[in-house]
């Protein structure tokens, strides 16, 4: 999927100057219906190939994780929202966990990390052999309107540290 | 752009509408509220069930775009 930047970054800027009232006020209702999606024609799509007990998964959510003892927290003040990520180990102690994403009720992810980043359940899939392997890393946004820090930053970074952790399978969580 | 790049995904969704907009490749629609996509906190069957489920996605959905939607209720037995 290509994104037309240049067409989205005006589309963006208008919408940015009609909603900074709104999401100051916290009319997130009102600034989502105007927002301007990048619509995809195409579905992306690399066809699956294999069985999920010879591969490697790795988990990518949207709940604005990262890790409290040495990672900063997300941007959460901005209309704008984050682009940027946060790189978790598989290690991860729910407790070591902050949640920085202003736009969701964090409480039922506070009782019970895996209902946004399944991180034990993945776990227990690999003891099951159920699948190959679970990489050594997984990865959170926050909450992001201007997509396009994603697109030229975030998300090609990111796809070259899933390459190189030999990565097959994605699991989306997005909040 | 994950995709394209050669890595297929599974996605978790629970708004039917904006899955329209985003078109995952591949999706499981639940019903459950934002913030909590795979469940009731602590419901840790429920959960390895909802994976399960994405693991056999994969190997079943072949038309991009498929949304599955799965039968589970909030607080309510499967």
């Amino acid at each position: 999927m290509t994104v037309d930047l240049e067409s989205f970054s005006r589309a963006y800027e208008q919408w940015v100057a009609e909603s900074e009232a709104d999401y100051r006020s916290g009319n997130m209702s009102e600034i989502v219906k105007r927002y301007p999606f990048v619509m995809a024609e195409d579905v992306p799509w690399t066809p699956y190939r294999g069985r999920p007990s010879d591969q490697t998964f790795a988990l990518l959510t949207s709940g604005g994780l990262y890790l409290k003892d040495c990672q900063p927290p997300f941007d959460t003040a901005s209309i704008h929202g984050d682009s940027s990520f946060r790189e978790i180990p598989r290690t991860v102690r729910p407790h070591e966990l902050g949640i920085a994403h202003a736009h969701y009720d964090h409480s039922l992810a506070e009782q019970d990390i895996n209902v946004v980043f399944p991180i034990q359940r993945f776990i227990e899939l690999e003891n099951d052999r159920a699948i190959g392997g679970l990489a050594e890393s997984h990865y959170s946004f926050s909450y992001v309107n201007d997509v396009r820090g994603l697109v030229t930053k975030a998300v090609p970074e990111l796809l070259a540290r899933i390459k190189t952790a030999g990565v097959d399978v994605l699991f989306l969580v997005p909040v | 752009m994950v995709e394209a790049s050669g890595i297929p995904t599974i996605s978790m969704g629970n708004d039917a509408e904006r899955m329209a907009k985003i078109k995952p490749p591949r999706a499981l629609l639940v019903k459950f509220a934002r913030g909590s996509m795979l469940g009731e906190p602590g419901h840790v069957e429920r959960q390895r069930r909802i994976l399960r489920d994405a693991l056999k996605a994969l190997r079943t959905m072949q038309v991009p775009g498929t949304i599955q939607e799965l039968p589970y209720r909030w607080k309510r037995p499967d």
